[in-house]
């Protein structure tokens, strides 16, 4: 994967927050973080946000469309807004703690 | 491992240096996340699910200062119980060390309270006054019940003289205009009784019913009603009636207007509320002399928290009554600069408190405890000054706990009294009533 040439504002619009659920914390014990970012961000975009805000190295980046679920509010049809995840793999060694922010 | 050291004991002031090891910080603080961690739900993880390097993160500072709270109470109390003291005042506690993975330190700084050897009350020996209601006063009291159910009968012709009640019409008028509260119809008063206007009572003197007066008056500077004060005012007055006062004897029908039998029975229960009111009087002059004789054994050293504390407050009492009697010419002795009368209040103080300690004491040692029955009893008798509300008040009182303790406090120091009192040598000598209430007041107060 090649590395996006992206600003430093992008990178920070890119990563939206953490995922913090019991399934996200089985990632971490594998060198996985989970982020939500942004629709459009692309991979590479995405390994360049997450190696220059966090200063690690990244092995591959795995992303998924969640898609709003229907809801209903009082009586009228509506949709949570989609959102995208990214599963970051980082090389052998390198951690993220996702709970301190940035 | 909580390790105590004394570093200095000066008196009744100790202080110690307390030593908390990190590990035993680190398993308690561990313990109450493990504890925390059954129960706490986030989202994105089912209820005790949560990870613990998660939850350190997140609780962990909260949970440190909980376990700092329970350590320092915790090395407090070893202290002292090792000590074998009982704090008089809040101990003092300084933090000096406490950092993660470093441990606690800290030092602890109290004043106990004082070993109280117990005095030997059959040593005391104090005398107590008694005094029997003489005739003269039965009979004054009983003249003056008679007096006080006096009435007033409508006499034709009668020139009014002091002690009758006149009716009147009046219209009082400063300028020519009339005035708020200068005019009345069918108003009556008795002269001479110095309840109204008292140049009324010299100028009605004489009236007969039908007579129409001026009075042409100045209201004396010190009348109560401040915009008349000193005014000039001028009143016209219509006498109607003039009533002749119809007194009652003492007799039987009087005794009967009291709602007893004869007046033998009216003249026996004037005497047991004098007698009541005599014995009281002769039970609190013993009861100070009693504490004046305690006073000299405090000779344990009083704790100087404790005393400050009671200083503050006499003195803040005196701040506040002084505000409200603003002139100060009322106050006995010529006034005293106020370092003598720090010094004074603070003597006081320190007698107080020597004294509390002492029958507190007591009344520890000697298991006398104050029953709720007996606050029930002593809040139903203060309720009593709020006539129609007695319910009302006595609900809440007893809901606040500070209350409940200012009701305590005189309660238990009577019983610690009467106590003392049992044991103490007693002595009693008759008086004359006059001497019983006479030598009241000439020490200075003593109740704790």
């Amino acid at each position: 994967m090649r590395l996006a040439n992206i600003s430093r504002e992008r990178m920070y619009d890119i990563i939206r927050g953490p995922v913090i659920t019991e399934k996200a914390t089985f990632g971490s014990e594998h060198a996985q973080v989970t982020f939500r970012v942004v629709m459009d961000a692309t991979k590479p975009e995405i390994k360049a946000a997450v190696e220059g805000l966090f200063a690690v190295k990244v092995k591959a980046v795995n992303t998924l469309r969640q898609q709003g679920k229907r809801k209903r509010f009082r009586g009228h049809p509506g949709r949570r807004a989609a959102y995208k995840k990214a599963f970051v793999s980082l090389e052998e060694g390198q951690s993220i703690d996702v709970t301190t922010g940035i | 491992m909580i390790e105590v050291t004394q570093t200095s004991a000066e008196g009744l002031k100790r202080e110690f240096k307390v030593v908390v090891d990190n590990t035993m910080i680190e398993e308690r603080v561990g313990a109450k996340l493990g504890e925390l961690a059954g129960r706490i739900s986030l989202p994105g993880f089912r209820p005790g699910k949560v990870p613990l390097s998660l939850l350190k993160k997140r609780y962990g500072d909260a949970v440190r200062g909980e376990v700092l709270e329970e350590t320092v109470s915790e090395g407090t109390q070893r202290a002292l119980s090792d000590q074998g003291l009982r704090a008089a005042v809040r101990p003092e506690i300084e933090i000096t060390k406490f950092e993660e993975g470093g441990g606690l330190e800290y030092t602890l700084s109290i004043e106990a309270f004082p070993e109280i050897e117990p005095v030997d009350f059959s040593s005391i020996a104090v005398e107590q006054l008694r005094a029997q209601p003489t005739e003269e006063r039965i009979q004054s009291h009983l003249e003056w019940m008679a007096k006080a159910q006096t009435t007033y009968e409508t006499e034709e012709n009668r020139e009014a003289r002091s002690g009758d009640a006149v009716v009147i019409d009046f219209v009082g008028r400063r300028d020519g205009v009339e005035f708020e509260g200068g005019s009345a119809q069918d108003f009556q008063f008795v002269l001479g009784s110095g309840a109204f206007i008292p140049e009324f009572d010299d100028r009605l003197v004489g009236v007969t019913a039908g007579r129409h007066l001026d009075i042409d008056m100045t209201f004396p500077d010190t009348y109560p009603v401040e915009e008349l004060a000193g005014q000039h005012a001028v009143f016209e007055i219509d006498v109607k009636e003039v009533k002749r006062p119809e007194a009652p004897a003492v007799d039987d029908e009087l005794a009967a207007k009291m709602g007893v039998e004869n007046l033998e029975e009216l003249r026996k229960a004037v005497s047991d509320q004098i007698r009541s009111d005599y014995d009281r009087v002769s039970r609190e002059r013993v009861k100070r002399k009693l504490l004046d004789a305690l006073a000299e054994r405090c000779d344990f050293e009083i704790p100087r928290g404790l005393v400050d504390d009671e200083f503050e407050e006499i003195w803040k009492r005196l701040g506040e009554e002084h505000k409200t009697s603003d002139e100060g010419g009322d106050e006995e002795g010529p006034p005293k600069s106020e370092e003598e009368a720090k010094e004074e209040y603070r003597a006081i103080a320190e007698r107080r408190v020597g004294l509390g300690l002492l029958l507190s004491d007591v009344g520890r040692r000697n298991n006398i405890e104050v029953q709720q029955d007996e606050i029930d009893r002593a809040m139903a008798e203060y309720a009593r000054q709020f006539p129609g509300r007695e319910r009302e008040v006595v609900r809440e009182l007893r809901d606040d706990p500070r209350v409940i303790a200012r009701f305590r406090g005189p309660i238990l120091e009577d019983k610690v009294v009467d106590f003392i009192l049992e044991m103490a040598d007693v002595g009693e000598r008759e008086v004359t009533p006059d001497e019983l209430l006479d030598e009241r007041g000439d020490d200075e107060e003593s109740s704790s």
